[in-house]
């Protein structure tokens, strides 16, 4: 569900201290793991013989079950200075707490995939924005499928029906139009004008 | 006029504030200001202080310039990215309005807006760091600037009566880090708590000026204990205020209970920045009583 | 927060304009998705029912469905979901449901929901707000607690001036995340760092719609290429993949089971105190599925009695014997002259009478497949090796390459294919290359190089993917006109053919990051694991899970004092693991990587709750047991276990 991207060599390296314990999650590595890259990187951390051990493990975020598989490295850990995550935020951050006062470091940065939650991504469709759009625009996401997430109809900056920031990319109001044109429903194009709510986060953000 | 050449020089400086209108009359306030706020050092102009929108900090400092004043232009990260703000530091330089105070203001949702996006493309230390940037000729995405760069006077606020202090020392200290030439803080109720905090603050060497709010009356100094984050006002000033409606009606006991604060603390700062909240007009009083 | 559900129904004063201009309407409502899993049908669909006759609109049809964003499964079924002359659509479901709703069925559709602002809530479960996925991780400089999520400005400076009582402005419930993270870093003494470290600004340009797009491109590619579902273990063939194949030494015992196959144990042909050579028959097939057992050393009979087998889970009776070390081929092994005048029958009595039987793992006796009884367009040589860790087939394609085509040729023969074609995963381009090579001039044999994913090497699958072909539910290869044969079984079959050699020997990998020293050995039937793992310098640690063939569909071996058998590919010594299942979350993974398409997360509940007719209805007899569910299982939940338990059930139902 997320997409992870090793951080710059330099950028690692200037977050770790001393030796390292390094915890890899592969949960969602059929969406994304950098794994190829990951094993290179901890290959020259084991050359340069800073590291105390390495855990390849899954869904680190579960905190029940990484307790239990943490326990087993205890000594590894203690060893080590740095615990080095190669996860999601959500990893590290479940890492961070478990492990205390562990300086614990993440060797990732997260990708935003909004809307693939449910299964692995098939398609880039729904930003979660809380107030869903597509009766009015024919069931194509407008948050989505056009770059400034515009509710009220196309920018001035589709060219040949592409979008002004991705020339590869086919203007979502383009495609909106059409479909409505298609299924005849041009009329909702004559709705009153859209304002979009940003809060509506509240909803949840109440637990 | 930079603020900070008159800290340079030593004068000990006194700022007030004053929050342009939700309308396109901006008349009173520039009458009031010149009435009253003649006299001071600087006028700061809020950025729709509170998130509620209003006329804009820029236009009404560019008026109050116009009318002989010295403003400082309020800036905050709320509304805008970083191209507007860079562009609105331009476009203030252009007018010739060189002091800026540099904040990361309220978020959207206490504000009358509260469907609005919250920016915070930038916060305040970034927002001192771009100033720099543009002082130096370049913008934050690297591109040199056409002709000579602007200059400012940059400014930053602090919270010295915070409940968490510390933290909001660490802050103060990357701010200055970022380029903050001098700070006006929080409203201080407590000499000895701004006391305390500018034996820590003083190491930074920028000048400090001490945040004044003038006290209406008593549910006002109880609203801000329960609502406003880094002020608390002590309950025997709430007793003062309430022992006698019609002095604080006045104005009388606010006046009094805030020059008492200056003169308290004006040994430990570099000067004094009056929020009277719409009573401009005791400005000159409480400078008067406090022996300014 | 209740059950978090990713959706809610929108009021009915919003829906009413568009029920009202909505015909021949049918409703399509989601079973929902990481919730706990305790209903198996959610009450919106009802709800929106309800609305839609309080305003007096007659519904032509609705369904509810798991995983409508699922546009694979989605599809297949939609045809038979939606009635004849329906005009609108109303889709109760998250966004992405009603768009995938949109784009199959081509009417208009209508969102009855709204998707809940899950913004932050990323990782397994929507249990707590933590990574905004803000492309641009700072929890290196924040002491592990995310300043983006946990401060509602998402400062990464420091604190503002909002936070009272060590509270956050926007919520005095909450505690102000710059506290938090001023506190611990000054815990860990790190506030030095923190103060010195330059002005962080957020880069907006890295939250990139483009490199998303891309991205997704790419996994949708991944995951079904070639056939719906399966998944991308760590391949950690690197131990032993370059390691060429060594002859294991002479064991002094061997201990072979009479059923190391699918089927009826064979019946033993020799007493105790019988002397034996290498090839002689020792175990005679006792029926139409079973297969006779050989001789793999000369030597002396020792018992004749119930051993410890390695996957049947108890004893099974096994012949011992004791070698003389000699090695002596049995009288009857003679090479074969003039092979190409073989007929397909003798070709199958061969195959038959030399014990050949599946080596990739299942054990099923060869000359059955041979004898299909229907067309065959094809035979598919099983080069993939899709399971993690194993090497052996790699090996004995690049060290027996001829052995192996002329076996296939053989196969094809016997089944009166047109057509072989050998399949290879692209993690193995140096077989792929040999193999191409040595077919260049065989007008009917071809090499496929396959885009590796688990479980290609399953029948089923590799016909899909080779052949396009879809084997029906309860049929077999050869009711599509293919036939699917594993590596070794083709060299078995060359040897059997050519040499006249029964299957006495195969090609094990013994591997694993446990294993001191991983290789790849010709080892005799009947050789100890044990024996095995000690010639491979040992285990380098107690803390190991040792499994006789791959990770995901191995069998573990809590005693090693067993034997290998004809279809034992490797022995591999593997780190543990200690979870803990929790209960299913709904995520939806195990129907995703499911090859079969089945809904795994069904099976598990049904199997809690004994509804064994339901698990029945739903397929469960299906299930190859790959255990991709398994692994990709969030909660830890033991599935194939369960699912194992409930195809019993489902048998014991079906018999009465």
């Amino acid at each position: 569900m997320l997409i992870t991207q090793i951080k710059d060599k330099e950028a690692i390296a200037s977050a770790i201290k001393g030796k390292i314990f390094i915890i890899n999650c592969h949960g969602c590595k059929e969406v994304h793991f950098p794994e190829t890259q990951a094993k290179e990187i901890e290959k020259e951390w084991c050359d340069e013989g800073i590291v105390t051990g390495i855990l390849t493990t899954d869904y680190i975020c579960n905190p029940e079950n990484l307790a239990l598989r943490l326990e087993k490295h205890r000594a590894e850990i203690e060893e080590a200075d740095t615990v080095l995550v190669l996860s999601c935020g959500v990893g590290v951050q479940t890492v961070a707490e478990y492990l205390g006062n562990k300086r614990v470091c993440a060797a990732c940065d997260t990708y935003p995939l909004p809307g693939g939650q449910g299964v692995t991504p098939l398609e880039y469709d729904c930003d979660q924005c809380g107030e869903c759009w597509l009766n009015l625009t024919g069931g194509i996401c407008p948050i989505t499928a056009c770059s400034k997430s515009l509710v009220n109809g196309q920018c001035g900056g589709s060219k040949n029906g592409k979008c002004e920031v991705d020339p590869d990319m086919e203007c979502g109001w383009e495609r909106i139009y059409r479909r409505l044109a298609q299924l005849g429903r041009l009329d909702v194009l004559k709705t009153p004008v859209h304002i979009h709510n940003f809060a509506t986060d509240l909803e949840v953000g109440k637990e | 006029m930079k603020i900070t050449e008159c800290f340079d020089r030593g004068e000990f400086v006194v700022t007030a504030e004053v929050g342009p209108p939700k309308g396109i009359n901006i008349d009173p306030v520039v009458a009031e200001a010149k009435e009253y706020l003649s006299g001071i050092t600087a006028v700061n102009v809020t950025d729709c202080q509170s998130s509620v929108m209003r006329i804009g900090s820029l236009a009404t400092c560019k008026v109050l310039k116009d009318a002989g004043l010295t403003p400082i232009y309020q800036l905050t990260c709320r509304d805008r990215n970083r191209i507007a703000l860079q562009s609105d530091l331009l476009s203030a330089a252009m007018l010739g309005i060189e002091n800026v105070l540099a904040l990361t203001g309220d978020h959207t949702k206490l504000g009358d807006h509260p469907q609005a996006k919250p920016v915070f493309d930038l916060d305040s230390v970034s927002l001192l760091h771009t100033m720099k940037l543009l002082e130096s000729g370049v913008d934050l995405g690297g591109n040199a600037l056409v002709g000579e760069p602007p200059k400012f006077a940059k400014g930053a606020v602090v919270s010295p009566c915070s409940d968490s202090v510390d933290v909001q020392l660490a802050k103060m200290e990357r701010k200055v880090m970022a380029g903050a030439e001098y700070f006006q803080t929080q409203a201080v109720y407590e000499p000895e708590k701004f006391i305390e905090f500018m034996e820590t603050a003083k190491q930074f060497g920028r000048p400090v000026q001490l945040g004044i709010v003038l006290l209406k009356n008593a549910g006002m100094a109880k609203f801000m204990n329960k609502n406003v984050a880094g002020i608390h006002v002590p309950d025997e000033m709430i007793a003062e205020l309430a022992a006698d409606k019609e002095k604080a009606k006045s104005g009388e006991t606010g006046v009094k209970i805030a020059a008492e604060i200056i003169k308290a603390c004006k040994p430990y700062c570099q000067g004094v920045h009056i929020m009277a909240l719409g009573w401009e007009s005791k400005v000159p009083e409480i400078l008067k009583l406090a022996g300014l | 927060m209740e059950n978090y559900t990713k959706y809610k129904l929108k009021g009915s004063d919003e829906l009413a304009p568009f029920l009202q201009e909505a015909d021949q309407i049918f409703v399509v409502a989601c079973n929902k998705c990481f919730k706990e899993f305790e209903t198996v049908e959610e009450p919106d669909l009802d709800a929106f029912l309800a609305m839609a006759e309080a305003q007096g609109k007659t519904v032509i049809g609705s369904a509810k469905v798991d995983f409508l964003c699922n546009k694979t499964l989605t599809e297949k079924q939609w045809k038979d979901l939606v009635p004849e002359g329906t005009k609108s659509v109303f889709a109760v479901s998250c966004g992405l449901g009603v768009q995938t709703v949109a784009d199959i069925s081509g009417l208009t559709t209508y969102a009855a929901a709204n998707s809940l602002n899950y913004r932050g809530h990323h990782g397994m479960a929507l249990t707590k707000k933590a990574c905004d996925a803000c492309a641009q991780c700072y929890l290196n400089v924040t002491g592990g607690i995310c300043p983006v999520v946990d401060c509602q400005k998402s400062l990464l400076n420091g604190q503002c001036g909002g936070a009272k009582n060590g509270k956050c402005e926007v919520d005095p419930d909450k505690d102000c995340a710059w506290e938090r993270i001023y506190n611990k870093l000054k815990e860990q003494g790190r506030l030095e760092e923190f103060l010195a470290q330059p002005v962080q600004t957020r880069d907006y340009s890295r939250i990139n719609h483009k490199v998303i797009q891309d991205y997704v491109k790419a996994s949708r590619e991944n995951r079904l290429d070639g056939y719906y579902g399966g998944v991308h273990p760590s391949e950690n063939k690197e131990y032993s993949e370059h390691i060429p194949l060594v002859r294991f030494p002479e064991p002094e015992t061997v201990v072979i089971p009479l059923s190391q196959h699918a089927g009826a144990p064979a019946n033993p042909a020799v007493e105790v105190g019988d002397y034996v050579k290498v090839g002689q028959k020792i175990g005679t097939s006792a029926g139409f599925i079973s297969a006779n057992i050989h001789a793999s050393v000369s030597g002396t009979v020792e018992a004749v009695e119930p051993r410890l087998h390695p996957t049947k889970g108890g004893d099974v009776l096994s012949v011992v014997i004791r070698s003389d070390g000699k090695d002596i081929p049995d009288d009857s092994i003679k090479p074969r002259e003039n092979i190409e005048d073989l007929t397909p029958d003798e070709i199958v009595n061969i195959v038959n009478e030399n014990g050949i039987v599946g080596m990739g793992g299942a054990g099923f006796p060869t000359y059955v497949k041979l004898k299909p009884g229907k067309p065959i367009d094809a035979v598919l040589l099983n080069g993939c090796e899709c399971e993690p860790y194993l090497t052996a087939d790699h090996r004995v394609l690049l060290e027996f390459a001829d052995d192996v085509i002329c076996g296939l040729k053989l196969v094809m023969k016997a089944v009166a294919a047109p057509k072989g074609i050998i399949v290879i995963e692209d993690n193995k381009p140096d077989a792929i290359e040999l193999l191409t090579e040595k077919t260049k001039d065989i007008d009917n044999i071809e090499v496929v190089s396959a885009k590796t994913k688990y479980p290609q090497g399953a029948e089923k699958m590799l016909i899909k993917r080779v052949m396009g072909r879809q084997v029906p539910s309860g049929k077999l290869p050869a009711d599509v006109g293919a036939c699917v044969c594993n590596i070794s079984s083709v060299k078995a079959i060359a040897d059997a053919v050519c040499k006249g050699m029964p299957l006495t020997e195969r090609v094990v990998t013994v591997t694993g990051e446990k294993i001191a020293k991983p290789g790849n050995y010709i080892v005799k039937i009947g050789t100890s694991v044990n024996e095995l793992i000690k010639y491979c310098g040992g285990l380098t640690s107690d803390d190991v899970l040792i499994k006789m063939g791959g990770p995901m569909m191995g069998f573990p071996l809590p005693d090693t004092e067993v034997p290998v058998l004809k279809s034992t590919n490797g022995i591999i010594a593997i780190n543990t693991d200690s979870t803990t299942p929790v209960e299913c979350i709904k995520c939806g993974r195990c129907v995703d990587v499911c090859p079969m398409e089945l809904k795994p997360l069904y099976f598990q509940k049904y199997a809690d709750e004994g509804k064994w007719q339901e698990m029945l209805d739903m397929n469960v007899r299906d299930c190859i047991e790959c255990r991709c569910c398994e692994y990709i299982c969030s909660s830890k939940i033991p599935l194939v276990t369960k699912i194992k338990n409930g195809k019993a059930e489902v048998m014991k139902l079906l018999k009465k």
